[in-house]
């Protein structure tokens, strides 16, 4: 499987741009996902190098083929693109069955006839669904469809696998054994992968690196735990969990780190990056923040609400006119408390 | 997801794909626009074109302003049109609202009869309704010979309006109802929980709601009334009353020099007014989308408006309207094809009769349009209906550069008058088709009519084929299927039943449409609808019945055939 490499991609409708300058390489076998809010450009993205939408700048090559070079011309029709995909609606035709679904791929390049029902069958068997080739798309359930969906777009097999939420139609227990399923399919295949989604838990818990859109731009690009820890910008920190934003006045610490104070915690916070300038912004995560009795360490604090959600309690908390959003295992009373950022829980965001 | 309009083929398009789209757009622009230059040609000459030392001249337009037969036409057009719209969509409106939103006794049954003038061969219909209500019907004579009560014209001015309302208003019904369909009918249980009656809702909420729907439907079957050809050719013929599409028709046929350029200027004229109307209706239409869209379909149970004591009275005149403007006619028109003559001073039986059966049976020429109108009903439907799936294809699911044109075009020949279409294939066959290579033989009047009726097969697989998402074509391309592999091997399947649809549509128009042949038709080469004409025309009413009988009896089998079919294939 070869890698895909995207230059400077750029699409405008009319007056608004809807891409401005993607550029990310997909190495060999890797699971890569575009992860960002609604009509940020994903489906674009992904319909551009697919060959659904020509993009108005860029290049988009995969292996030694160039798909779209602008410059130069070149823009390859989708069916000589050898890619496999996935779609949100799943796209299954109906009126052939399950089995002439997942073999048109095959017919079209000609296969022999019996070589061709036998990977039909082996491909069904490996999204589970041996048995059912004489059914009709619409004698299956939505997880089964998308089962058959996947199973037509390995079927040929194609360079690249690109799916554009393809789990959004399942409900919530299903789309997360189709996720581990879909990764384990994707991993022992060893497919190059693009997959789009909205869903951050998605995102990290399949991805071996994520690019995090806004606006039609790449924001941040980095494997799930890089970009959860140190998102970079406020808006990914944002998109990937919830998070306190605090600012402050910023001074060097020792041994390059730095250290943001602010009215509420004259202390300061330690953050494990030198500063970039006297005044910054970081963001802490909510679960990341001590929060307990008004006998434990640190500043002074109120806990305004607390409310019991299972696994934990998320607690509204006031440190001098600021509201800080904690999420913690144990209970606290409301009332009076005590709060601690402990160094390594802050990181500077833009 | 339905998104029309969106290109699917990915990059510049391939050679072979748009080769083959080239041609089929090129062929049906082609069809359609090809007509129409050298009627306009031919307007402006001195002389027939096939004449020598014809110049540029306006004098086909001087003299067509000149003839005050011309003016009395414009005339009884414009009374008729007006007073046929009028109770064309007064009373399609009323009945949309009773059929659909009332609890009015047998609504359902109604609503498909009264669909009925409609799908009746538009010949059969008139001549049941003479045989009835004409100068010498039975219920006619029934009342003044038999009882000497005062009667009313069939053949007047306002006779024919009446008839002509009658056959128009399935329009009207139609378009209301499928507004009313589209809106939600919780806006109306909101009146109605506020307080409203029946009678209050329907005032002020239902029929406001309705206002683009009914303007709509009121500028198309206006459009319609000034090209309607068949009701003063028929109808108007004893008190020689003449609208415009019949004075064109006799001014053509009776002209001493053939094919006067006035008669192309008569065309050209009313070409252009109609087709002022069609951007009109075409911004009123735009209005009505932005209308339905405001309310939410409704997805829930709508209680239907309670009529009251006044439903049975309803119910029963409703009954009554369908079976005096539908069901007695047909009788009529069945008997009439089994008598001698239409009296009541004798018993019918008396008159029994199997001549002009007989006459359909031997006779070459009945004969031969019966064979013929067939073949072109089969043939074309089917060929007709092949080609515009291929340009409805190209116009929403391609990249084709001409796509954009495609649409429009295959609008346009239903909405011009069939007579002036007619007249401009008549010009093109002269002009352009070396000796007599369309014109004297079928094909010239099968592909006048079928290109008038190309629209019809066009509505019905544009809806159909804007619900078969993008995606499903995106998904066939990634597959690596070029655009006519996706084309032939997904979308075409996935819209047989509305092929199959448009086919029966086609087959049933075809098979009762005449207008546009009606400057064409040779000996030997006959259709149903031109020589019922020119036989009646001559007062021979038996066989005429007896063909439009014919008409009907096969249009009905087909119809029942055809739902069978399209049950049986909408289930697989
Ligand atoms: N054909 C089009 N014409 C005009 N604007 C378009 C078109 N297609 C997409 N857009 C715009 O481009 C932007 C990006 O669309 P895109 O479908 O890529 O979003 P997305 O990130 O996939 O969003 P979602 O998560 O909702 O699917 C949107 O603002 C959309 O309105
Ligand atoms: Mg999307």
């Amino acid at each position: 499987m070869p890698e895909i490499r995207i230059r400077n991609l750029r699409k405008s409708f009319g007056a608004a741009t809807v891409l401005d300058g993607i550029g990310f390489t997909v190495r060999d076998k890797e699971f890569v996902t575009l992860l960002g809010p609604s009509g940020c450009g994903k489906t674009t993205t992904l319909m551009a190098i697919a060959g659904f939408q020509s993009p108005d700048e860029g290049v988009i090559a995969v292996g030694d083929e160039v798909f779209v070079d602008r410059s130069a011309g070149v823009d390859l029709p989708a069916e000589r693109r050898d890619l496999g995909i996935v779609f949100q609606s799943y796209a299954l035709w109906p009126h052939m069955t399950v089995a002439q679904n997942v073999g048109f791929p095959l017919s079209l390049r000609k296969a022999d006839k019996r070589a061709a029902r036998e990977r039909v069958a082996e491909v069904l068997d490996l999204v589970e669904l041996g048995g059912h080739g004489d059914r009709y798309p619409h004698q299956l359930s939505g997880g089964q469809q998308q089962r058959v969906a996947l199973a037509r777009a390995i079927a040929h097999p194609p360079r690249v696998l690109l799916l554009d939420e393809p789990f959004s139609n399942l409900d919530a227990k299903l789309r997360e054994r189709a996720r581990d399923w879909l990764k384990q399919l994707q991993t022992s295949l060893g497919l190059t992968t693009v997959f789009v989604t909205h869903d951050q838990d998605e995102a990290l818990a399949m991805s071996d690196r994520i690019l995090v859109m806004h606006g039609g731009r790449i924001l941040r690009d980095g494997t799930p735990e890089e970009v959860y820890r140190e998102p970079g910008a406020r808006f990914v920190a944002e998109f990937l969990g919830q998070c306190n934003f605090l600012t402050g006045s910023v001074a060097a610490g020792p041994a390059g780190s730095s250290v943001l104070r602010m009215p509420a915690f004259p202390d300061g916070i330690t953050v494990g990056a030198a500063p970039r300038g006297p005044e910054a912004t970081v963001a802490v995560r909510p679960q990341d923040i001590e929060l307990d009795g008004p006998d434990a360490p640190g500043v002074d604090a109120s806990v305004i609400e607390a409310v019991f959600l299972g696994d934990h309690y998320r607690y509204q908390v006031r440190v001098a006119g600021l509201r800080i959003e904690v999420h913690a295992p144990h209970t606290v009373a409301c009332g009076p408390a005590r709060i601690r950022i402990p160094p390594g829980a802050a990181v500077f965001v833009d | 997801m339905t998104a029309v309009d969106t290109p699917v083929a990915a990059g510049r398009p391939r050679a072979p794909a748009s080769v083959g789209q080239a041609v089929v757009s090129v062929l049906v622009i082609g069809l359609v626009v090809g007509p129409f230059v050298p009627l306009v040609y031919s307007s402006f000459r001195s002389k027939p074109v096939y004449l020598p030392g014809g110049v540029f001249s306006l004098g086909g337009y001087r003299t067509l302003f000149a003839d005050p037969a011309y003016r009395t036409a414009v005339k009884n057009t414009l009374l008729f049109a007006v007073g046929t719209t009028a109770l064309a969509v007064a009373g399609g409106t009323l009945l949309a609202i009773l059929c659909t939103r009332t609890n009015l006794p047998g609504r359902r049954a109604y609503g498909l009869l009264l669909m009925a003038p409609s799908v009746i061969p538009p010949l059969g219909l008139i001549v049941g309704w003479t045989a009835i209500y004409g100068q010498g019907g039975y219920v006619t004579q029934l009342l003044s010979r038999n009882l000497h009560l005062p009667v009313w014209n069939l053949s007047s001015i306002p006779g024919m309006t009446v008839f002509g309302a009658v056959v128009t208003l399935p329009v009207a019904y139609l378009t209301v109802r499928s507004t009313l369909a589209g809106t939600d009918s919780s806006l109306e249980d909101a009146a109605r929980s506020a307080g409203a009656g029946p009678l209050r809702v329907i005032g002020r909420i239902t029929l406001p709601m309705l206002r683009p729907a009914i303007l709509n439907c009121t500028v198309l079957i206006f459009a319609l009334c000034l090209e309607i050809l068949g009701i003063p050719l028929f109808l108007g013929g004893p008190s020689n009353i003449d609208f415009y599409a019949s004075f064109l028709y006799r001014s053509w046929s009776n002209s001493g020099t053939p094919d006067p350029p006035f008669v192309s200027a008569g065309a050209v004229l009313l070409l252009v007014v109609v087709s002022l109307l069609l951007v009109v209706r075409a911004r009123l239409s735009g209005a009505e989308q932005r209308f339905v869209t405001v309310g939410a379909r409704s997805g829930g149970v709508h209680r239907p408006l309670d009529l009251g004591r006044w439903r049975r009275p309803a119910s029963a005149a409703i009954g009554v309207f369908i079976a005096v403007t539908s069901v007695v006619p047909l009788l009529g028109l069945v008997l009439m094809s089994f008598v001698r003559v239409l009296t009541t001073l004798v018993a019918p039986w008396h008159l029994m009769t199997s001549d002009n059966w007989h006459a359909v049976a031997t006779d070459p020429a009945l004969r031969r349009s019966i064979t013929d109108s067939l073949l072109i009903a089969v043939g074309g439907g089917a060929a007709s209906v092949a080609l515009v799936a291929v340009a409805a294809l190209i116009a929403h699911r391609s990249r084709f550069p001409l796509r954009r044109l495609i649409a429009p075009a295959l609008m346009y020949p239903r909405a011009v008058p069939g007579v002036i279409l007619g007249m401009g294939f008549f010009w093109t066959y002269l002009m352009f088709t070396p000796g007599s290579l369309v014109r004297n033989n079928l094909w010239g009047e099968a592909i006048a009519l079928c290109v008038r009726n190309l629209t019809l097969a066009y509505v019905v697989i544009q809806p159909s084929l804007a619900r078969i998402g993008v995606e499903l074509d995106r998904a066939g391309h990634a597959a690596g299927a070029g655009w006519w592999t996706v084309a032939r091997r997904i979308l075409l399947p996935m819209l047989r039943p509305a092929l199959l649809a448009a086919f029966v549509f086609m087959f049933v128009t075809l098979l009762g449409d005449y207008d546009p042949v009606v400057f064409l038709q040779k000996p030997g080469t006959e259709i149903l609808g031109v020589t019922m004409l020119q036989h009646w025309s001559t007062g021979v009413q038996g066989p005429v019945a007896a063909l439009a009988v014919l008409q009907v009896v096969i249009v009905a089998a087909v119809l029942l055939v055809a739902g069978r079919a399209l049950r049986r294939v909408d289930h697989a």
